[in-house]
C-alpha cells in the first residue's frame, strides 16, 4: 500500500487549511461565509494572534486555550447538533452526544493542530463519540492511502444557471415538507445517510468525510453514490404520494397544476 | 433514463460525473468539458438539476438550531474540567 509522499502530504496541508475546507456546493453561497468566519477566528482583537495558526499551542495556558477553545470551537455547536439529530434520531439524545463530542473535544484540545480544519476535526470527534457511546459496533479499518486524490487540484464548479428550465420532477421535490425529507434521509443506512450529510449539508470533501468517518476515500464515493439514489429515489416516491406525479406526467404542466394536484 | 452518453455510457457513469461535478473533485479541465455539456444538453441538465435541488432541500431540512441551553451546558462542563497540559 503505497503512502502519501511527504511533499504531496505537505501541499495538501497547505491547501486543506484554506479554501478546501469549505463547500463544494455551486450554488451554496451560505458556506463562504462560513468559511470566512472560521478563517477569521484568527483575529482576535487582542492582537496577540494575528492569525489562528500562529497559535504557540506549547506556551499557552490553560486559560488561554479555553478560551481559544470558547472562541473557536462553540461556534459549531448548531451545526454539530444538526448532524448529531441524524445520528441519534431524538433530540435529548442528540444532546448528549453533542454534549459528550465537546467535552471530548476539549479534553483533547491540546492535539488540534491549529490552523487545520477544526470543524472537520470536530465532526470526526462527534462521528466517534456517536460510534463509541451509541452504536459499540466494529470499528472500520484506517484509512488506506491508496486512494490519494490531488486535492489541491480540485476546482469547483461555478454555479450552472439552468435558464429556469425546471422539470417538474424537480418542482415537486423542491415542495416536499421538511419532515418528508427529514424521513427519507433517516430511511437510508446510517453510513449511506451520514455521508450524503456531510457532503451535502455540511459541504466537505470526500478527503475531509473519509478522515471523519474513517473509511478510504473510495468507500466515501460509493457510499455518496447509493446514499443519493436511495434518497432520490425515497423524495421521488413522497412527491408522488403527495400527488406531486402528476405534475410530472403532464410535462410542462404550469405550477398551477401541481398546487391542484396536492389538494 | 436517457439516451445520452456525454457524461457516462450508462445512468451510474452520468450521475457519478454530475455528484462529482457538484463535489468539487473535478480538475478544471473535466469542469470545463462538464459544463459545456450541460449547456448543450437538456437530459443531463435536468439531472443535474435534479440533483441540485435534493441538495437544497436536504440542506434546508437539517439546519437545525441547537437548544437553548445546550450551549451553557457545554460550557459549564467545559470550565468544570481540568485541561490537559500540552
Amino acid at each position: 500500500m503505497s503512502t502519501i509522499d511527504p511533499a504531496v502530504a505537505a501541499i495538501y496541508e497547505a491547501a486543506g487549511n484554506e479554501a478546501k475546507n469549505n463547500s463544494r456546493h455551486p450554488a451554496d453561497a451560505g458556506a463562504s461565509a462560513d468559511a470566512a468566519a472560521s478563517a477569521d477566528t484568527g483575529t482576535s482583537p487582542d492582537g496577540a494572534r494575528s492569525a489562528e495558526a500562529e497559535v504557540d499551542v506549547v506556551s499557552e495556558t490553560p486559560e488561554q486555550r479555553r478560551l481559544r477553545f470558547e472562541r473557536d470551537a462553540m461556534q459549531y455547536v448548531d451545526q454539530l447538533y444538526s448532524a448529531a439529530m441524524r445520528m441519534a434520531r431524538n433530540p435529548a439524545d442528540a444532546e448528549d452526544l453533542v454534549q459528550e463530542a465537546y467535552t471530548k473535544a476539549f479534553s483533547a484540545f491540546h492535539q488540534y493542530k491549529p490552523g487545520t480544519n477544526l470543524k472537520a476535526w470536530l465532526y470526526r470527534i462527534l462521528t466517534n463519540t456517536y460510534i463509541n457511546l451509541y452504536r459499540k459496533r466494529q470499528r472500520e479499518p484506517l484509512q488506506s492511502n491508496s486512494d490519494t486524490i490531488e486535492d489541491w487540484q480540485l476546482a469547483r464548479a461555478e454555479s450552472h444557471t439552468s435558464s429556469g428550465l425546471r422539470s417538474a420532477e424537480a418542482e415537486a421535490l423542491d415542495h416536499l415538507p421538511d419532515s418528508d425529507v427529514k424521513r427519507a434521509l433517516q430511511a437510508i443506512p446510517e453510513e449511506f445517510r451520514l455521508a450524503v450529510y456531510f457532503a451535502d449539508v455540511e459541504g466537505f470533501a470526500y478527503k475531509e468525510i473519509s478522515d471523519i468517518m474513517n473509511t478510504p476515500i473510495g468507500t466515501v464515493m460509493s457510499r455518496l453514490h447509493r446514499g443519493r439514489k436511495m434518497l432520490r429515489d425515497m423524495l421521488a416516491d413522497y412527491a408522488a404520494e403527495r400527488g406531486f406525479k402528476a405534475a410530472t406526467d403532464s410535462g410542462a404542466a404550469a405550477e398551477s397544476t401541481t398546487q391542484e394536484n396536492r389538494k | 433514463m436517457s439516451d445520452c452518453q456525454g457524461l457516462g455510457d450508462c445512468d451510474d457513469a452520468r450521475m457519478q460525473r454530475i455528484y462529482e461535478y457538484l463535489d468539487g473533485a473535478l480538475t478544471h479541465s473535466d469542469i470545463a468539458e462538464i459544463k459545456d455539456h450541460l449547456d448543450g444538453c437538456p437530459e443531463c441538465l435536468e439531472e443535474y438539476d435534479l440533483e441540485c435541488v435534493i441538495r437544497k432541500v436536504v440542506k434546508r431540512s437539517c439546519t437545525e438550531a441547537a437548544p437553548e441551553n445546550l450551549k451553557n451546558a457545554i460550557l459549564d462542563r467545559i470550565h468544570s474540567i481540568r485541561p490537559v497540559e500540552a
